[in-house]
């Protein structure tokens, strides 16, 4: 694997990883903004753009430019979330070239008001699809609980009413802030020349005009809130849990990433043996989120009506208990093995890597090696788990359950 | 350059494939055990959910506990899946722990504890699981339209229902497994980075005392199709179509591939442009082809809210009927590119091969090379599949919507 980075005048960053022996190569460009970056008047624009990116520009149909990305052969899409945008594709080495050019075209959009109109059907159906997807709502609503005015609490997808509201002019507005040579990162990986894509990149996006694209990270530890919302839909109960832990940018994220999984990995943890082995809870499961200057734990736990309390009686002392009833070294070794093994398989895919290229220069701004992560990984003690929980207990926590009527 | 692929069989006729990639540091194997929901016997609807916990809870003179923690401490990323005839168990770590792994899989499968209090929850998870479904319509109309298209007992739900899962006892669950699980008819692909030899002498130590068992014979009742309606009181429609095409085993198979790919291959496909970019009646809409051993077909899903159900429905069927009439040389060019591409980019990862080795065994008999795939693709043209089309048309529909109002049918 070999390391590639050059910055181009308007400041966009490319950065690449060389691997000859892939049989593919992955794209992808990082735009630093989410939803923590809207406003509530323009909630959920952010992701409608990202939408939008793919209806074309001044020379190129929105059918155009998905006639483009499949006469490449190209696998290819887009995700948003708090605070990134991220565009990707796949490809045979030979075509990368041409994929790449295609989205340093594409990410300057010509955001026409027809497209824009059609595309407002397709957004709020994606927001009624969610709603029929409790284990997303109940995250998405125990976020906001826990945020509450700190803007990692907005939603991605935004809201009905605030998509209905939303104008192209407004959206156009957004985009000439956030989509500035400055705040995007071009990403590489696989088997590709790193002069000659980073030649299509410099030419694609060179006469960008740099622009002031901040971005507030004010910490904030959470509310701690409990609600609740009752729906004639459900069958189970689904729980979710948030507290605050430490940063991307934090040097203890893996100590948090690995505490997260003794306690709710989907096999063998705390919430395993209590909750899924005894059948009190079909699905019980904890996560780091580590974001900009700030981080939360989500658990997620989906079990009957009736088990709900029990279940909570169950999460509480789990929580609780980690400081008599302690961590083990080979609950630690377990722990680590797991996410070791899951690094491996990763980065044997090109567009695995990109992934954790692209977070890596996003928060970081600087290049980790695979190996570099595996010692971070191994060096995690069991008194370090200790120190971070000293620093971020569990208890008190944010807690939102969507419930059968 | 060929691509190899091994294949040996256990003295007892059990099947070892792999596939070896060389620049990868990991594994990935699965075993396909010949107990899938359409194997078990009749009011056992569920059993294999049941089966695929409980093996796990105990097993070679280890409590439940000892067992994960080995599983685990191996890193290993475990997941099982219950098909029309298998129960699938597939993990996937670092290339050094496979003989570890593998030896623990073989206590899970011939040896498991099966013991009746760890029987109940298994058991009650399945129930809590099958609950659960109804929380998630969109994957819970995949498993109906499965269950109403394939004729019983080939379309069975994996999750079961909810009477016959009740009436299941620890006795009836034993016997299924002594009944089924058939190491001569099981299939073992390994993909990574291993040693054959060495890997099929633990295997032949393992497994190759094992007795064959008499194979299951199933008769399938007749297709019928029609629409199924399930009321739910959510925000969408979730609508499921599903139309006959050839199997796996088909000379016209991969006409059918090009087909299902003219039609929802990348979004410069036919239902993609139709449904969602022109007319913007829905944010998923999609088709794929689906095959089991005895029959196929082409399944579409789409969820839009209940004002746009119709029309989508309505959209989706004509362009499903007219693919026959007319397929140009473009969407000819980029429905084999896309397949082809995919092809290349899924042989990366040591899962996907595993899965596909195993898959193509048992449905073909043998494990199609890239190689082979790629000249077959290349084979077909506009001519080839429009013929294909007009002998197989999509004419004959199965229809499954969930939400909160029904949509009116061809």
């Amino acid at each position: 694997m070999q390391f590639k980075h050059k910055k181009l005048n308007n400041g966009l960053n490319i950065i690449g990883e060389v691997n000859k022996d892939a049989q593919s190569a992955a794209v992808g460009f990082f735009v630093r903004t989410g939803a923590r970056d809207e406003t509530d008047q323009i909630s959920g624009v952010s992701h409608y753009l990202e939408h939008m990116l793919f209806k074309g520009t001044e020379k190129l149909s929105a059918l155009d430019v998905n006639l483009c990305f499949d006469n490449l052969g190209a696998q290819y899409n887009a995700f948003t979330s708090e605070e990134n945008t991220v565009f990707y594709a796949v490809t045979l080495p030979g075509q990368l070239a041409e994929v790449t050019n295609l989205w340093c075209d594409l990410l300057r959009p010509s955001l026409r008001d027809d497209d824009f109109n059609m595309e407002k059907n397709v957004i709020l159906e994606e927001i009624a699809m969610y709603k029929d997807l409790p284990q997303f709502d109940v995250m998405d609503r125990c976020r906001a609980l826990h945020f509450d005015k700190h803007p990692c609490g907005k939603s991605v997808l935004g809201s009905e009413e605030s998509i209905k509201a939303l104008t192209s002019g407004q959206m156009r507005e957004y985009f000439a802030r956030r989509y500035a040579p400055n705040n995007i990162t071009a990403v590489i990986a696989g088997n590709f020349d790193f002069e000659k894509i980073c030649g299509c990149i410099e030419v694609g996006c060179g006469k960008w005009q740099p622009k002031q694209a901040d971005r507030i990270t004010e910490y904030f530890a959470g509310t701690s809130k409990k609600d609740s919302l009752k729906r004639n839909s459900l069958n189970r109960q689904h729980i979710c849990l948030a507290s605050p832990t430490v940063s991307y940018q934090d040097k203890r994220c893996y100590t948090a990433m690995l505490l997260a999984k003794i306690i709710g990995d989907d096999s063998g943890s705390r919430f395993f043996w209590e909750l899924v082995d005894t059948a009190i809870a079909e699905t019980a499961a904890m996560q780091c989120e580590a974001m900009d200057k700030i981080g939360a734990y989500y658990s997620y736990i989906q079990t009957s009506s009736e088990n709900g309390e029990k279940v909570m009686e169950i999460v509480e002392r789990i929580f609780k208990s980690l400081q008599k009833d302690k961590i083990s070294d080979s609950e630690l070794q377990t722990a680590k093995n797991k996410v070791l093994s899951a690094i491996t398989i990763k980065n044997e895919v090109p567009m695995g890597r990109l992934v954790e290229l692209g977070f890596n220069w996003v928060y970081l701004g600087k290049y980790q090696p695979i190996e570099d992560e595996i010692r971070r990984i191994k060096d995690v003690t069991i008194a370090d788990l200790y120190a971070l929980l000293e620093e971020f207990p569990l208890v008190p926590y944010t807690q939102f359950s969507l419930c059968p009527k | 350059m060929m691509e190899k692929i091994d294949i040996h069989k256990l003295s007892n006729g059990m099947t070892i494939l792999g596939v070896p990639m060389a620049q990868v540091q990991s594994v990935a194997f699965d075993f396909l055990l010949p107990a899938g929901a359409a194997v078990v016997p009749d009011g056992c609807c569920g059993a294999p959910a049941i089966i695929e916990d409980w093996i796990f809870r105990g097993a070679g003179g280890k409590t439940s506990r000892e067992l994960t923690g080995l599983l685990d401490g191996l890193g290993l990323h475990r997941n099982s899946s219950i098909e029309s005839k298998h129960i699938t168990l597939s993990a996937a770590t670092e290339a050094e722990n496979l003989d570890k792994a593998i030896e623990l899989y073989a206590d899970v499968i011939l040896k498991p504890s099966l013991d009746s209090e760890q029987f109940e929850f298994s058991k009650q998870l399945a129930i809590s699981e099958l609950a659960g479904l109804d929380d998630d319509p969109r994957h819970k109309t995949s498993i109906l339209l499965r269950e109403h298209f394939y004729p019983d007992p080939l379309g069975r739900s994996p999750e079961g229902n909810k009477e016959e899962l009740e009436k299941l006892s620890a006795e009836k669950c034993k016997q299924i497994i002594a009944d089924n699980f058939n190491v001569a008819q099981t299939i073992f692909a390994v993909a990574g980075k291993y040693d054959f030899q060495k890997l099929c002498r633990q295997l032949e130590k393992l497994f190759g005392s094992e007795k064959s068992k008499a194979e299951k014979a199933i008769t399938p009742k007749k297709q019928t199709l029609g629409y199924h309606h399930h009321a739910h009181d959510g925000s969408q429609v979730h609508i499921g179509i599903m139309t006959p095409t050839v199997p796996a085993q088909s000379s016209d198979y991969y006409n059918a591939r090009i087909a299902v790919a003219v039609l929802s291959g990348g979004m410069s496909s036919r239902l993609f442009t139709e449904v969602r970019e022109k007319r913007g009646l829905c944010y998923a809409v999609g088709a794929k082809y689906s095959s089991l051993k005895e029959m196929a077909g082409i399944s579409c899903y789409s969820g839009t809210t209940p004002d746009k159900a119709q029309e989508t429905y309505d959209v989706i069927i004509a362009e499903m009927k007219k693919l026959g009439k007319d397929i140009s040389e473009d969407e000819m060019k980029r429905a084999k590119i896309g397949l082809e591409s995919g092809l290349i980019m899924q042989s990366e990862s040591t899962m996907a091969r595993a899965m596909a080795a195993a898959t193509d065994f048992y449905m073909l008999g043998k494990v199609r090379s890239l190689d082979e795939i790629k000249q077959q693709i290349e084979k077909t043209s506009v001519k080839s599949v429009l013929e294909f089309l007009n002998k197989n048309p999509f004419e004959k529909f199965c229809t499954t919507t969930i939400g909160p109002t029904k949509i009116k049918p061809v």
